[in-house]
């Protein structure tokens, strides 16, 4: 499979899984507010920052919204284009992946996610996120998952549909691990939440109902940390997304588990191993925030080192004897090189 | 009934004869038309849109902030070409492709017919698309255009003429295939027992033309086609065509020269490359040879062609073939070449880069269409009869400062055809692009792109300047 190809695939799962997360996390987030309005406006104000920070999306609604308030988030986070992280811009990026590469995806899939940038980008789902914000987050999670749903019903199972798991798993295990920080980032460790708010997380991970059936009672950090680190059958716990990542790795390169022959495969199966090994004693008594910044770390190291083996191209191919300035500037050259008429 | 108020405009129109009888092609059509209301027939149109638009049948606007995508609009009523009419079409467009391949290969070697003064140096020469580079290199097998789109128009008295020939980089093809499946899933009553010649059979004589060009008659050939890349206007027929033919669509960066082999790289490591289908202009396929500013193409790739070492489609060069001034001279070519009489006519044409054809076109050019040599989709040209006062003293300084690059022609009737406009049916102007593949036998497909103006009493059909397409039917020839 030609190295660009595996990489789009791999950004187009990441990209409509992050919308999903996105929305999920949107949609709980919102939910949780209506259920805490005795709380008072100083908490109010301050209610999105964490979910801001965790989202990488701080810096850009300052610089948009100076004087930013509670009810500019929703809006920002969802369909703001001038925010490069917004749900509306990682569709249209898993649409501009998935464009490149329709080739190698089934029609199906591109219909699917075709339909949900069209819905996403109308002018009815502008108006119908004034009035009902929550449907739209309703469509959003239901075309990501239907989109991997006719993914597994319709592709083969080549190394194209092994680096499109490659990056959804790798973008649930990196979401799941931040909804977890949310409510603790800045304190000592996760135990001073109530029920409330971990109910708020788990359902940020649709892991509400598996809750309730696997656990049971009122949510508690334990039993959170549980499901949603450990869990061997719950499939957005980031033991799972791990187990899966370690198996595709060694898929596609063909090296036997256990062994390791890149960068990804060893910090993938070390991860494994301290979550087969660990469990929430240790993540309470090191602090969950500290235990989930190592996670998001080694998911990147991985991310990284799966670009550098199979996808990086060795620089004698960017050496041109035109170099543009700026990035920019290269951007558009391309853009109107490409452009050139056709007969 | 739709079609009781019709009017042809006594112009030659494709589904009425002179005395407004529906011509016996049509007959059947005309019946399935009657049976059909406005209402049906416009929610039948909004669920062929909503389809175009949900699979992302669009093509780019250029000039446009956004990149903004659009259908390609698309007319129901299908063109229906008789088999005796295709049969008339078809051994020309044999006769011409055979011609321009001929003149290529002797342009590119021997230029007998530059020596015999058929025809003259100079314009060959000096053709913006010649390529000195290619001189005494051999492409495999000879064949320099294996695709290629010819526009055809129809005179008043309805036979055919040959507008001109695309054999760079021809495009259009997809929406032929993506426009009979649409008609077979929105109007299947239409076909019934109509004897539509199918087009299903495109992408793989696609394909084998392709594997017959390998260097080296190589058996399996690895074949892929170049894109400049998702920002083309074009971009879904290439992925469509790469995807039908189950061939890797590869942008330049994917590909890289090693010791004048290409390869293209893959998670695997590199894979030897033998055919390139490429959808890339001449000018930006090898920063070392041609535009040093290219970003689409691969560096050596040329050497690459140049030693045989992998074939390209169409082959470099063939520029000069498909430029109008060349195009004045293709009725000498067959004579040339094959000692044959032209089967298509085609459009008399002024060359402003002769001194007697410049006085005629200088004195007559609010009569005449200017077009420019190497220009397609529609643009720089002048249409004499719509033009301001302006616009046309603007093309007689161009030309009079580059004559080379300037031909006019009369204007041509193209012919009409009814065609859905807002509340009504109404004549269009229609011109025809078969597709012509030169491999190891010569492939027309059975139908091509019917391109439609569909703005009233416009010329001008290309998509980029509000031309829409039509389904193409070929008809089988009657049972005896």
């Amino acid at each position: 499979m030609l190295s660009r190809v595996a990489d789009n695939l791999y950004w187009m799962a990441r990209s409509i899984e992050r919308a999903e997360n996105l929305a999920r996390l949107m949609q709980a987030s919102t939910e949780l507010l209506l259920d805490s309005e005795t709380l008072g406006s100083r908490y109010l104000n301050d209610y999105w920052d964490p979910i801001l920070i965790a989202t990488a999306m701080e810096e850009h609604f300052r610089e948009l919204y100076p004087n930013g308030t509670a009810a500019d988030v929703g809006p920002f986070v969802t369909l703001n284009e001038e925010n490069p992280h917004s749900i509306t811009m990682c569709l249209r990026d898993a649409r501009e992946s998935a464009r490149t590469v329709r080739d190698q995806i089934s029609d199906e899939m591109w219909t699917e996610l075709n339909d949900l940038f069209l819905f996403i980008t109308s002018r009815a789902t502008n108006s119908l996120f004034q009035r009902a914000p929550q449907n739209v987050y309703d469509r959003i999670i239901q075309g990501s998952l239907l989109f991997h749903g006719i993914t597994d019903a319709t592709l083969a199972r080549t190394e194209g549909w092994q680096f499109i798991q490659l990056g959804k798993y790798l973008e649930r295990a990196d979401k799941t691990s931040r909804f977890l920080d949310i409510r603790v980032h800045g304190g000592p460790d996760g135990t001073s939440l109530d029920s409330i708010q971990w109910t708020s997380i788990l359902r940020s991970a649709s892991a509400f109902g598996t809750y309730r059936i696997e656990v049971g009672g009122e949510p508690t950090a334990e039993g959170v940390i549980d499901l949603l680190v450990f869990s061997m059958d719950f499939p957005r716990s980031i033991r799972f997304c791990v187990r899966e990542i370690d198996h595709l790795l060694h898929r596609i390169s063909g090296s036997p588990a256990g062994t390791y022959c890149n960068t990804a495969e060893r910090e993938a199966g070390r991860l494994l191993a301290t979550l087969n090994f660990n469990g929430n004693g240790e993540i309470l008594e090191r602090g969950l925030h500290d235990y989930m910044d190592d996670v998001q770390k080694v998911l990147n190291t991985i991310g990284q080192s799966i670009f550098e083996t199979y996808v990086l191209l060795p620089q004698d191919q960017l050496r041109l004897t035109f170099i543009p300035s700026s990035e920019q500037q290269q951007l558009r050259w391309q853009v109107l090189q490409q452009q050139q008429q056709q007969q | 009934m739709l079609l009781d108020s019709y009017d042809t405009e006594d112009l030659f129109d494709e589904m009425f004869d002179g005395g407004r009888e529906v011509r016996p092609h049509y007959q059947l059509l005309r019946e399935r038309l009657d049976t059909m209301s406005r209402e049906e027939l416009d929610q039948k149109i909004k669920n062929l849109e909503t389809l175009f638009i949900r699979q992302g049948i669009t093509f780019t606007v250029y000039g446009d902030q956004r990149g903004t995508e659009r259908v390609f609009p698309f007319d129901p009523i299908p063109r229906i070409i008789p088999a005796d009419e295709w049969q008339i079409i078809e051994d020309g467009l044999v006769q011409r492709i055979t011609a321009l391949n001929l003149f290529l290969y002797d342009v590119y070697h021997e230029r007998k017919i530059l020596r015999d003064k058929v025809i003259p140096e100079e314009v060959v020469l000096s053709a913006a698309h010649y390529r000195p580079e290619f001189v005494d290199v051999d492409v495999p097998r000879d064949i320099y255009i294996h695709i290629c789109g010819t526009d055809l128009i129809r005179d008043r008295d309805g036979s055919y003429l040959v507008l001109e020939d695309n054999g760079r980089c021809p495009s259009g093809v997809s929406y032929v295939l993506e426009n009979r499946m649409a008609m077979k899933r929105v109007f299947p009553n239409l076909f019934g027992s109509a004897g539509v010649r199918s087009v299903d059979s495109y992408a793989a004589d696609l394909l084998g033309t392709l594997q017959y060009i390998a260097p080296h008659a190589k058996p399996d050939p690895v074949c892929v086609l170049l894109t400049p890349g998702h920002y083309n206007s074009a971009y879904f027929e290439h992925s469509f065509l790469a995807r039908q033919m189950g061939i890797e669509i590869v942008e330049g960066r994917d590909l890289i020269v090693v010791d004048g082999y290409v390869y293209m790289r893959t998670t695997r490591g590199l894979l030897q490359v033998d055919v390139i289908y490429r959808r890339i202009d001449d000018d930006f396929l090898d920063p070392k040879v041609f535009r040093k500013d290219s970003m689409l193409g691969v560096p050596g790739l040329v050497e690459a062609v140049q030693r045989g070492n992998v074939a390209l489609a169409n082959a470099i060069g063939t520029g000069v073939a498909d430029d109008k001034v060349t195009y004045a001279y293709v009725e000498k070519m067959i004579k040339y070449y094959l000692d044959q009489d032209p089967i298509l006519k085609q459009v008399p044409t002024f060359l402003a880069w002769d001194e007697k054809d410049r006085g005629y076109i200088l004195d007559h050019l609010p009569e005449l269409v200017v077009k420019a040599a190497n220009e397609s989709g529609g643009y720089g040209m002048l249409i004499g009869p719509k033009a301001s006062k302006e616009e046309i003293e603007k093309f007689r300084q161009l030309i009079i400062a580059n004559p080379r690059n300037y031909i006019a022609q009369p204007v041509v009737y193209f012919s009409r055809h009814p065609t859905l406009t807002d509340g009504t049916v109404e004549g269009r102007h229609v011109d025809l692009r078969p597709f012509v593949l030169s491999g190891e036998r010569t492939h027309i497909l059975p139908g091509g792109l019917t391109r439609v103006a569909l703005k009233k009493g416009s010329i001008v059909v290309n998509s980029s300047q509000g031309g829409g397409s039509k389904d193409t039917w070929v008809l089988h020839p009657p049972r005896k």
